[in-house]
């Protein structure tokens, strides 16, 4: 009878480790083949330094932190950079999942990986993020300042914050699976994208509520508020910063039980965290299927009328009008594409109570209205950003509809223009509402001026937008969280252009100023839009030459499997 | 006799080294329901790739229904309908608002497109969750849409990538009937399948393509009695009269049975 030759009895995990390592090395040594991929590193060397600059920057600045607490016996204090680590480990990879890459390790359970290997492996991804190098870098930093402060503290600090480090690297990954776990599917990932979007905005009300809390009870006398920080403080002693800020003040006080105490407690927190990680990995390594399920519909019997399409006018084509419904459709069903519209009102908001002059209780742009329009515009427009620089990144296969269809590039991109314009229409005039209805109504120049600078903009974003959706575009997958990340080079292209703009609206702000004038600032920005709408029309006129030759790259990254 | 519906001549498609698609001159003529077959990595995707603009070919030149290609891309895709792999579907649209969208993109007025909307969806049996995305639907009711965006605008060519791939019985026999009645009236449709029963049953006329190149076209009949012709006296031939099933041809002609007989040096 025929046999199969068994296959080995034991497998290396050491093995298994190299051929992943084997496999990430050949995805980024084939990813350079390309000239977007060569680009693409191009733009990493420059994040790069940013990073390095954070990591340095950071580890020097805690470190002699460190040095000057310990050094003068407060090392209570330590707490405060503690809890600045703490947060950046943890928000930064959700705020800046540009800009960082995950990969996503579940792919590997298809073949014969043990848990433990499994395990370790997202563990090892999880260390690789820039944020868990940064937080290291600090760590150490901190550790030497101690250890130069004092030396005899140095190793009972290094094992603090080598747990610290661990409880951190635990919780990013507890967080991300979990989240993961509710992004799987559409409707309970709209609500949490819509919960985390809140959580972002109240968390910028922080520091305005503060500078109006102390405005409101003054220096001189004692704020309830006092009370409640002070409260604040004795909580925080039990949260993981707290306690390993206390591990060290308490061990310098010999009281080295109590010390015990608050890195068995820390270790504890790691514990729970491991708990929940575990939880998700045991459940995604027995292959959970988050699949989207059908969902359940009213059945109606009987042939359905439907609705005729919109219509533009103005001479635009039906296939115009077609895509620009698209657009809407599409938007009003993409709430992580919808919800940071609010944002400029917000920010309005925010700047509202902010910078206030405790000598008259008023904010800053309370004392120069004549920015809040502008800002609020500029905001709208940086937000917009988020949808014009890489504008087929949502669409999945249908992307291939439009080289199917007996359609110009130039028309569909128009459509999205118009769309993304509207967007900014809509933006502007609730922006101008709330500059009324916050500060005071925006004078006609001042108006007239910021609708004209943001024309300026909006076109020379369109323009750079249209290219760099061609050019390097970038599969949006809102399952996938942590995993969306935008082209490097884009963002870098779309910073220059922000930056491009706002100097020349900035030259534009001081003719005005020169002349003690709105309308020199306001024709100047006419001219540059005008000049603009020359190069987008130019460039549109053009697109479908690069729309065709870049088919294959925009269908291959647009189509793939996430 | 008419011009061909699609012709090629010396199409190719490298990919660096790699010569995908070599020197095809394909000929379809009107209202043939053509299959197209090939073992994996033959090159049958990036030929429907090529015949429909997705892919640029690196070699020779495309006419469909008369039309250069290259030259007159918008003219051509107003006259054909493509069911790719991907299926080119809009996840965040329900299927009325695709079909609306698709209609409209391919030049129907407001009013046409809404009424040929719900009459697909009344006959792909879609009507039943008007409200429903298509990313919710099940893989089958999505193959139907977009069997039923191409066809919305009465392409005179239907290009088709692997239709039956995971749709089951009932959606299959919908498609199929569908397919069967567009060529009654006069459509051509160019169809690519794996599955060599479903080919043998609609098909009138066959293409193999193997290893990038062109290996056999024609009728069933004369693909049959070519394979015949060539089987060397005293070899695994059929024997004259035999009826050989499309299975057999394709896989004489791609050499399927060498394939069979070789083995594993594990597999003892």
């Amino acid at each position: 009878m025929a046999e199969v030759t068994p296959a080995p009895n034991t497998i290396s995990l050491r093995e298994q480790f190299a051929a992943i390592a084997q496999l990430r090395w050949n995805i980024f040594v084939h990813s350079l083949r390309t000239v977007r991929g060569r680009m693409e590193m191009v733009s990493w060397i420059f994040i790069g330094f940013g990073y390095t600059v954070m990591g340095v920057g950071g580890t020097i600045g805690l470190g002699v932190a460190t040095w000057y607490l310990v050094s003068h016996n407060q090392e209570e204090w330590l707490a405060v950079p503690l809890w600045l680590i703490f947060l950046v480990w943890q928000l930064l990879p959700v705020m800046a999942t540009a800009f960082t890459e995950n990969f996503d390790a579940s792919n590997f359970l298809r073949f014969p990986l043990s848990y433990r290997s499994y395990f370790v492996i997202r563990m090892a991804y999880g260390a690789l993020d820039p944020t868990t190098i940064i937080g290291c870098l600090w760590l150490a930093g901190m550790a030497l300042g101690a250890g130069v402060a004092a030396p005899s503290l140095f190793l009972w600090v290094a094992i603090v914050l080598l747990a610290f480090a661990a409880l951190n690297i635990l919780l990013g990954r507890m967080i991300f699976s979990w989240i993961e776990r509710w992004l799987a599917r559409r409707r309970s990932r709209e609500i949490l994208i819509v919960v985390f979007f809140l959580f972002i905005i109240s968390f910028q009300f922080i520091s305005p509520m503060m500078q109006l809390y102390f405005h409101h009870y003054g220096h001189s006398r004692q704020p309830p508020a006092l009370a409640l920080a002070t409260q604040l403080v004795a909580v925080q002693r039990f949260l993981p910063p707290g306690l390993a800020s206390s591990a060290v003040s308490l061990s310098v006080r010999s009281r080295f039980a109590l010390a015990l105490g608050a890195l068995a407690l820390m270790c504890a927190y790691s514990a729970a965290f491991l708990g929940l990680l575990n939880i998700r990995l045991v459940a995604q390594f027995r292959g959970e299927n988050l699949g989207e399920a059908p969902a359940p519909a009213a059945v109606r019997r009987g042939k359905e009328t439907v609705a005729a399409g919109w219509e533009l006018g103005g001479g635009l084509s039906g296939a115009v009008a077609a895509m620009f419904e698209k657009e809407f459709r599409f938007l009003s069903r993409s709430g992580p594409m919808i919800f940071p519209l609010v944002m400029p009102v917000v920010i309005l908001v925010i700047f509202r109570f902010s910078f206030i002059n405790l000598r008259n209780g008023s904010s800053f742009l309370q004392s120069h209205a004549g920015f809040a329009f502008p800002i609020g515009a500029a905001y709208a427009l940086l937000i917009l950003s988020n949808i014009s620089y890489n504008c087929f990144g949502s669409e999945g296969p249908g992307v291939q509809f439009y080289y199917m269809s007996p359609v110009r590039f130039r028309e569909v991109l128009l459509a999205k223009n118009l769309a993304q314009a509207a967007i900014l229409l809509v933006e502007m005039v609730l922006v101008w509402v709330a500059v009324a209805l916050l500060f005071s109504p925006p004078s006609i120049g001042i108006t007239l001026a910021t609708l004209a600078g943001a024309a300026f903009a909006a076109l020379a974003s369109f323009t750079v937008g249209n290219l760099m959706s061609l050019y390097s575009p970038k599969k949006i997958d809102w399952a996938a969280f942590g995993r969306q990340r935008a082209s490097g080079l884009t963002a870098l292209a779309a910073l220059g252009v922000q930056a491009t703009c706002m100097g020349m609206a900035a030259i534009a702000v001081l003719v005005g100023v020169y002349f003690h004038q709105t309308w020199p600032a306001s024709v100047l920005l006419i001219l540059f839009a005008a000049g603009m709408l020359r190069g987008y029309t130019y460039a549109l006129s053009r697109i479908d030459e690069v729309a065709i030759g870049r088919r294959e790259t925009l269908i291959a990254e647009i189509c793939r499997a996430s | 006799m008419d011009a061909p519906a699609i012709a090629t001549e010396h199409l190719t498609r490298r990919f660096g080294q790699l010569v995908a698609v070599d020197d095809v001159n394909l000929r379809v003529a009107p209202g043939q329901f053509f299959g197209f077959l090939g073992p994996n990595g033959a090159g049958k995707s990036t030929t429907i790739k090529m015949l429909t603009g997705l892919l640029a070919p690196t070699g020779g030149r495309m006419e469909i229904l008369g039309f250069d290609l290259a030259r007159n891309p918008v003219e051509v895709k107003r006259q054909i309908g493509v069911v790719p792999e991907g299926m080119a579907l809009f996840g965040r649209l329900t299927g009325a608002e695709y079909l609306n969208f698709a209609a409209r993109m391919y030049g129907l007025d407001r009013e046409t497109a809404a009424k040929r909307t719900a009459e697909l969806l009344d006959f792909m049996d879609l009507a039943s969750q008007p409200k429903a995305l298509v990313a919710d639907y099940s893989h089958g009711m999505q193959k139907k849409l977009a069997l039923a965006a191409a066809v919305i605008h009465g392409p005179k060519i239907l290009f088709l990538d692997e239709p039956f791939e995971g749709v089951d019985a009932i959606a299959s026999g919908t498609l199929k009937a569908m397919l069967q009645r567009m060529i009654v009236r006069g459509a051509t449709i160019f169809l690519t399948s794996h599955v060599l029963e479903i080919v043998e049953r609609l098909c009138s006329h066959v293409g193999i393509i193997h290893k990038g190149r062109l290996v056999a076209q024609g009728s069933l009949e004369e693909l049959r009695a070519g394979v015949q012709a060539n089987a060397a006296p005293g070899s695994a031939g059929a024997p004259a009269g035999e009826r050989l099933t499309l299975e057999e041809i394709f896989l004489r002609i791609v050499g399927g049975e060498r394939i069979a007989d070789q083995e594993l040096s594990w597999l003892k």
